[in-house]
């Protein structure tokens, strides 16, 4: 007995272990604190706004921080501070979705490649290097063009104006074009790990079972790339935060009035950029959030990379 | 006592960038209901290709059963459908591999891992299997099996996780047990308490076994009849006794030479086999342990010897087995 309590003792360590690497490791623990601020941010925005987002005030307009306008007001009049906190909102609901699409889609597709080899293999690594290969940016200004105003004007003609009034669409051009060209590069980790993984004798063991494909894949071969797999996905969420940034700054992502960190930087440095530096905080305070963000989700991928790693010493 | 398998005439091969590789040429071979079968060779004479062929576990591609049949409850295993060779594996045949350390899955729980079969084979809900898996892990000895079910391999040493593997394949009861040197990766004394498991568990459930190994020493003690193989050929096929008091293929002789004995005269030499294996892929015509044979003929060289009667249910391919018995006998 007392030899089996010393193993369950060990066990439950394992993820404390996993925590305190993280919390002693000075950038993670920053770039995981600044993660779960977003993150409440997003989730508790209309309590912690004082103001909604396109609510206007046009006695104070352009007014610079104050104890009622903490980051200051826009030439209409709106918070500044409630308009970044609503774009956090956007930001965590686009990042979240994105992971969703890339997962969905890269982790069957990268582990059919790797355990079927192939035929199968030729066509999704080819369609994922084509993917590579193509401008992403280039990608979206498509849907963003010829595939949008086309379900707008269906939605208009067919009696669904909430559709094409509201923002809703906007946010499924950034999240399908995001999800549909990010996939690749976590289909390329996932092969290559099922390719190493199932060389090894436990999945011939789980095969002289009589265990079926499909469960070997699920059940045998993804968990033991679960590691790399969480690694690549905390550093890529940095990346989607930055893209639907870029994407709302170009004016093909999130349209104004709705709150995006790059819309609101677009809308501001289009309007300040000639009396530079005044106004100045209009643009510096939501690219500070958006920079914040990146590299936070960054060091957090390093932290976390370096915990799940033994061999990366510390 | 009824025939379990038969295999007759099995011929594996792998397609590989280089050439065809001849791994199993013309295999045949019974083996009866509670019956041990020892399977001897030296690395890569296909004696776990053959039986990975058994269960179909060659990956294919490369891998390709060129032709043969195995017979096994009135069915060919090389000709059933997937879902039904599915259904043969880990429950009537099961297989315990060689190094313990690699063949669990490191991130399931014990308690997963044998619960797989039974789920599946067996249709048992999550609780049954539980129970069941625990008195399997009884049964093969290892201690506070309650308290160590949900434990990961990695809790275990060596001996533990091959009585858990061990475990594992005698699950579903099945009828065929085939352990791939299941002994060879672990300390003398541990692999005496495998084999002593193994014995046991031989008597208590009555299945049969083919037990692959290049050790003579293991198999003395374990099994009823040995085949040996040589380049993907069964060359002498014998009971036990027979094969030990009676060897009649130069290779087997060689085998036997070249194994230290605990009676021989002090300071005697042991006497290694000269030269390699052929080549797999370029088979000479002759007989395949031709260039290293001492009784080798012209005639060896031109035609492979097929397996003969050599004494009581003794078989042997060698051309020249009378002259090996005679010259041994002086």
């Amino acid at each position: 007995m007392a030899q089996s309590d010393l193993f369950a003792t060990r066990r439950q360590s394992a993820q404390a272990y996993i925590l305190r690497r993280i919390l002693t490791n000075p950038p993670a623990a920053l770039g995981a604190i600044v993660i779960g601020l977003m993150f409440v941010t997003a989730l508790f925005a209309p309590f912690i706004a004082p103001y909604a987002y396109d609510q206007q005030n046009l006695d104070q307009i352009e007014k610079p921080p104050s104890a009622a306008h903490w980051f200051g007001t826009d030439a209409l009049g709106r918070d500044m501070f409630s308009r970044i906190v609503w774009g956090a909102r956007s930001a965590v609901f686009v990042i979240l979705m994105v992971t969703l699409v890339n997962l969905a889609l890269g982790i069957p597709l990268g582990a059919l490649a790797g355990y079927l080899e192939g035929w199968a293999d030729t066509i999704i690594m080819r369609v994922a290097d084509i993917l590579f290969a193509f401008p992403g940016l280039l990608f979206v200004f498509f849907v963003a063009s010829t595939i949008k105003p086309g379900v707008m004007h269906w939605a208009r003609s067919s009696g669904l104006s909430e559709l094409a009034n509201t923002g809703y669409l906007d946010y499924a051009v950034v999240i399908l074009a995001l999800g549909v060209i990010g996939w690749a590069g976590l289909a390329r980790l996932i092969r290559a790990q099922v390719l190493t993984i199932k060389q090894r004798e436990f999945v011939l063991g789980a095969r002289a079972i009589g265990v079926p494909t499909s469960r070997i894949i699920a059940r045998h071969i993804l968990p033991n790339a679960v590691t790399p797999i969480i690694v690549a996905m905390s550093m890529g969420l940095g990346d989607i935060a930055l893209s639907e940034g870029y994407l709302s700054f170009l004016g093909i992502g999130l349209q104004p009035p709705a709150p995006s960190w790059g819309n609101i930087i677009a809308e501001n440095a289009g309007r300040y950029w000639r009396q530079f530096p005044q106004m100045i905080w209009l643009v510096f305070i939501p690219g500070l959030v958006l920079a914040a963000i990146v590299f936070a989700f960054n060091f957090f991928g390093d932290g976390l990379n370096e915990a799940l790693n033994p061999e990366i010493s510390d | 006592m009824g025939t379990l398998l038969e295999v007759k005439d099995l011929r594996t091969e792998f397609h590989t960038q280089d050439g065809v590789v001849h791994a199993v040429n013309g295999v045949s071979f019974h083996l009866d209901e509670g019956e041990t079968l020892g399977l001897v060779g030296e690395s890569g004479c296909g004696k776990s290709v053959s039986m990975l062929s058994v269960m179909r576990l060659i990956p294919m591609p490369p891998g390709k059963i060129a032709s043969g049949q195995v017979m096994f409850q009135g069915r060919d295993l090389v000709k059933v459908d997937d879902e039904e060779i599915r259904s043969v594996r880990g429950n009537k045949i099961a297989m315990v591999f060689q190094d313990p350390m690699t063949s669990l899955n490191p991130v399931l729980t014990i308690n997963t891992q044998i619960s797989e079969a039974l789920e599946l084979h067996l249709g048992m809900t999550k609780e049954q299997a539980r129970k069941r898996a625990i008195e399997l892990l009884k049964m093969v000895g290892i201690p506070e099996a309650e308290g160590r079910i949900d434990d990961y391999p990695h809790q275990f040493s060596g001996g533990m996780r091959q009585r858990v593997m061990i475990a594992m394949a005698l699950s579903c009861s099945p009828q065929l047990l085939i352990a791939d040197e299941p002994t060879t990766a672990l300390d003398v004394t541990i692999q005496a308490q495998i084999i002593d498991i193994v014995k046991r568990l031989k008597r208590e459930l009555g299945m049969a076994i083919i037990w692959i190994t290049h050790d003579l020493g293991v198999i003395a003690g374990l099994a009823d009849r040995i085949n040996v193989m040589y380049a993907g050929f069964v060359i002498e096929s014998a009971s036990n006794k027979e094969l030990f008091g009676n060897p009649l293929h130069p290779y087997t002789l060689g085998l036997l030479g070249s194994i230290p004995r605990l009676d021989a005269a002090l300071k005697s030499k042991l006497t290694p086999i000269e030269g390699l294996p052929p080549d797999l892929i370029e088979m000479p015509k002759g007989c395949p342990f031709y260039d290293r044979c001492r009784y080798r003929t012209e005639k060896c060289a031109n035609e492979n010897p097929a397996l003969e009667l050599g004494a009581v249910r003794h078989w042997v391919a060698c051309w020249h087995w009378q002259d090996v018995r005679k010259l041994r006998k002086q």
